[in-house]
């Protein structure tokens, strides 16, 4: 059982920022399958939100239910302050998404889908169709077919349909999925970029190293529980990966293992890589001399995301 | 509302299936109308009593109630084809939740979808109906016949007036089924399909019930086709020509107009009212 991390703001500055999203105790259930279970969340303007979780863990469900596509079995979820059951369509005229995967007319060019999108929405200017298009790069293929476009053009479509209502909370599931390197940073440049400019961006990705470098804070998600809620740094500080050299490394594994502040250990070319609190280093030196293991090499690395989801999750993919 | 109209009749107008489902109602209209002509040139006068009949409908007074006629059979699977594949497709596309998040309500998405496709239906409509006075024109001119316009009179094209809104109102009750299965079915194919099947299949068991007799033959004036028949015959067709009204040797006894109208109005509202229903309670997940 994994010990739920919640290491929000303090309640001093939390009352300085714009809460763009707030959950309370939302909670879905599909017959007996209990798929969110009393999520309490609060995203605040200016910054860039990771959801993060396994698969089937409620991600996506819990956007759904952001989005009023899913109607909650109990809670409540308020967007600019307004409840979202009460406010839809003043509260969801603020938020753009894209949701799993960008989905689009495939008879439709890129701009004429943005025109329908336009139109459906109603007060967009038409100078905001090229300037969102300018911005993801996708002028000069504006006018050919969707159909044709590749998975990375229909991405940054995506993007660029979110930007069409100049939202101030970007939903963005699997941002970079089908993106080039060159495609994929100038997305993941683009996110942080967005939520400086006095928006929010709630970020479902499983790519642990990109939420990494663009988020702020990020949540986890298992089972339809949140089981972490902190700012990265936050997270990542909390513990160490210590890469160890022995010359019987299965043995110092079971013995490791039996250590109750260990939160991992595995073995990796010979080498043994065991996740600990911080300045736990003499501990765990002593604790294999103490069974006559002698460390020929010692080195700390910084822990990255990946291990610590993959601990709190159990070792799941959070494909 | 008017937003989510323009942006529906945005895309079906971009739409390649709304224009070829237009060309398939012309192009049908043209080919019967070129058949007609064959045949009234083949039989030599005095061959065949239905000759007449034949060469009536080749005639202009009988262009637009004919063309109607056309557009209230045929017409009706494009129609049901049209509605459908307008919600239906948006589940295909996985566009229903962009549409969801970026309209005001659920139920004026739907009644936009609904009103978008009936304003694709009436110009497809007046569109066959020209293109049947037209065929009209040229094959009277073809055949050698007589051109006369006396039956351009008040009283007729008030008929005519009428009778375009009743063949446009008897498309109403398939088009609300396949807009209903499109979305219980999730898919435009659930909506085709079942809408078609309901329209053939339920000529079918009509006929069959009418074979059985007694009280079973009556049960069809509860269905749609029966209704539909009634109203469509109001149309001044030469005998026989009507749609429906009979099926071979066996000639059905259709309900009243007014029995057809209240019978067709509750099933379209029973329809619609599942539909809205239905999508306004049900999540829209992937």
């Amino acid at each position: 059982m994994t010990t739920p991390v919640n290491t929000e703001v303090n309640t001093d500055s939390k009352q300085e920022k714009d809460i763009i999203l707030r959950t309370i105790g939302l909670t879905k259930r599909f017959g007996k399958l209990e798929a969110v279970k009393d999520l309490d969340l609060e995203i605040y303007r200016g910054e860039v939100f990771g959801f993060l979780g396994p698969n089937g863990a409620g991600k996506s469900t819990t956007v759904g239910m952001i989005l009023g596509l899913i109607t909650p079995t109990s809670g409540s979820l308020e967007l600019f302050g307004q409840r979202l059951d009460k406010h839809r369509w003043s509260v969801l005229r603020r938020v753009g998404a894209i949701i799993e995967e960008p989905a689009f007319y495939p008879y439709l060019s890129g701009r004429n889908n943005l025109k329908a999108l336009a139109r459906a929405i109603g007060d967009i200017p038409a100078a905001k169709i090229p300037e969102v298009l300018e911005r993801v790069n996708l002028a000069d293929r504006a006018d050919d077919r969707y159909s044709h476009y590749s998975m990375g053009m229909k991405q940054r479509l995506g993007i660029a349909s979110t930007l069409l209502r100049d939202p101030e909370l970007i939903i963005l599931d699997e941002p970079t999925s089908g993106l080039d390197p060159a495609g994929t940073k100038e997305v993941r440049d683009l996110i942080p970029q967005l939520a400086h400019e006095h928006r929010a961006v709630f970020l479902c990705s499983h790519l642990l190293h990109e939420v990494e470098l663009v988020c702020d804070r990020v949540a986890i998600i298992k089972e339809g529980i949140m089981i972490a809620n902190a700012p990265v740094r936050e997270l990542l500080t909390k513990g160490q990966l210590l890469q160890i050299k022995v010359d019987n490394p299965g043995e110092a594994a079971s013995i490791l293992e039996n250590i109750s502040w260990v939160n991992s250990v595995k073995i990796e070319d010979d080498y043994l890589i065991v996740d600990v609190p911080k300045e736990s280093d003499s501990e765990v030196n002593k604790a294999l001399a103490e069974h006559g293991i002698y460390a020929s090499e010692l080195v700390s690395r910084n822990v990255s995301l990946e291990s610590v989801f993959l601990q709190l999750t159990g070792g799941e993919s959070g494909d | 509302m008017t937003k989510l109209i323009a942006a529906e009749l945005f895309k079906l107008r971009k739409r390649l299936m709304s224009r070829v489902l237009l060309y398939v109602l012309v192009g049908v209209l043209v080919v019967f109308y070129l058949i007609l002509l064959a045949v009234s040139q083949a039989l030599p006068t005095g061959s065949n009593p239905r000759l007449g009949d034949i060469q009536n409908l080749l005639g202009l007074p009988v262009a637009i109630p004919f063309a109607l006629s056309m557009i209230a059979g045929f017409g009706t699977l494009l129609a049901v084809i049209l509605v459908a594949s307008s919600i239906g497709n948006e589940y295909n596309w996985r566009t229903i939740r962009t549409m969801v998040i970026s309209s005001e309500s659920r139920f004026k998405l739907l009644g936009a979808k609904l009103i978008s496709a009936a304003i694709l239906v009436l110009i497809g409509m007046v569109i066959g109906v020209i293109t049947g006075f037209v065929m009209s024109l040229i094959t009277t001119a073809i055949g050698g016949y007589a051109f006369n316009f006396d039956f351009l009179t008040g009283e007729y094209l008030w008929e005519q007036f009428l009778q375009f809104w009743r063949t446009f109102f008897v498309l109403i009750p398939y088009a609300t089924l396949a807009f209903l299965f499109a979305i219980v079915g999730r898919s435009a194919m659930a909506g085709i399909g079942l809408g078609i099947g309901v329209y053939i299949v339920e000529s079918l068991i009509t006929t069959f019930m009418v074979l059985a007799g007694g009280w079973v033959a009556r049960v069809p004036d509860y269905l749609l086709a029966n209704n539909v028949n009634a109203i469509t015959a109001l149309a001044s067709l030469p005998e026989g020509f009507n749609m429906g009204g009979g099926f071979g040797d066996i000639t059905f006894q259709m309900p009243g107009v007014t029995h057809a109208f209240i019978t067709l109005t509750i099933y379209s509202l029973a329809f619609l009212a599942i539909a809205f229903y239905v999508f306004r309670k049900r999540d829209v997940a992937g």
